[in-house]
């Protein structure tokens, strides 16, 4: 089938478009597992969002964080930045194989590298203002005196 | 009208809330990024990478391209950081998406993803290599 947001052919079973990451609406959802059997299959389907209707593939595209952690690379933390990177580049993968809950989990784990180097860079920020403490002042009276 | 009713109308929903907060933190960074120079004896954390390695980090000059966008000078800001252009860029692109809380198509490409982090590893080499050439 193909999907409605770009227009690429998808598998006629497949719950997200392997192109742009959007829910293919009207699919066949994947089977819900039976509550009282043993978990047998790797693919385990995600906690229902409140978005979610009961047996449809999820209401949400799945975000690979991909711009964010290239400023996050930028702007806070260099190595968590790259390594925020490539799970969002492990997204665009994932989906690409149809490997949705794998692609689920990278993009979780894209957007929580994102934030540990956000948070890093401002906890070195919030250090060098204590400790460089006279200069900070200093900084702010000649930029006060510059502008 | 009773003034619980007005209260709870003000609420508004979540998401205008984190708009306006974004916008907020936004339009103070600007002003002190247009007020406060970069640079030597500022108070803006300086590139652990940097004073660590004394190479460039991919993303030093940022802060002074910054200032210097703020005040026009977009030559200048270039020459501090030409890749911060092409992040700017995609920004602007991936607003609209950004906005509903999604990722452009083009993002969610495979091929784009993985040139990216190779224009990042590429440009933060290359800047090192032309500044000892």
């Amino acid at each position: 089938m193909n999907c409605l947001n770009c227009g690429t052919s998808n598998l006629d079973n497949a719950s997200i478009c392997v192109n742009c990451g959007r829910p293919l609406t009207g699919a066949a959802p994947p089977p819900p597992p039976p509550p009282s059997a043993p978990q047998q299959a790797s693919y385990t389907p995600p906690p229902p969002s409140r978005f979610d209707t009961p047996g449809h593939p999820p209401a949400q595209q799945i975000p690979n964080y991909l711009w964010q952690s290239i400023v996050v690379t930028l702007c806070c933390c260099l190595p968590l930045g790259i390594v925020a990177i490539i799970f969002a580049a492990q997204v665009n993968d994932k989906l690409r194989s149809g490997d949705v809950a794998g692609a689920m989990a990278a993009s979780k784990n894209a957007k929580m590298w994102c934030l540990i180097a956000f948070g890093l860079g401002l906890l070195v920020f919030i250090i060098y203002a204590l400790v460089g403490g006279a200069a900070f002042m200093q900084g702010i009276r000649e930029g006060m005196a510059n502008s | 009208m009773h003034w619980s009713v007005a209260l709870r109308s003000c609420r508004g929903s979540a998401k205008a809330w984190r708009t306006a907060s974004a916008i907020a933190v936004v339009s103070v960074g600007a002003w002190i990024l247009y007020t406060f120079p970069p640079g030597a004896g500022s108070f803006y954390p300086p590139c652990v990478f940097h004073r660590m390695t004394g190479l460039l980090c991919p993303g030093c000059g940022t802060t002074r391209a910054l200032h210097q966008l703020l005040h026009g000078h977009v030559a200048a800001a270039f020459q501090l950081n030409p890749f911060l252009f092409a992040v700017m860029l995609g920004g602007v692109y991936g607003t609209p998406d950004f906005l509903r809380g999604e990722t452009p198509p083009l993002f969610m490409k495979s091929w784009f993803a993985w040139t990216s982090l190779a224009v990042v590893v590429g440009w933060w080499i290359l800047r090192n290599v032309i500044v000892s050439s």
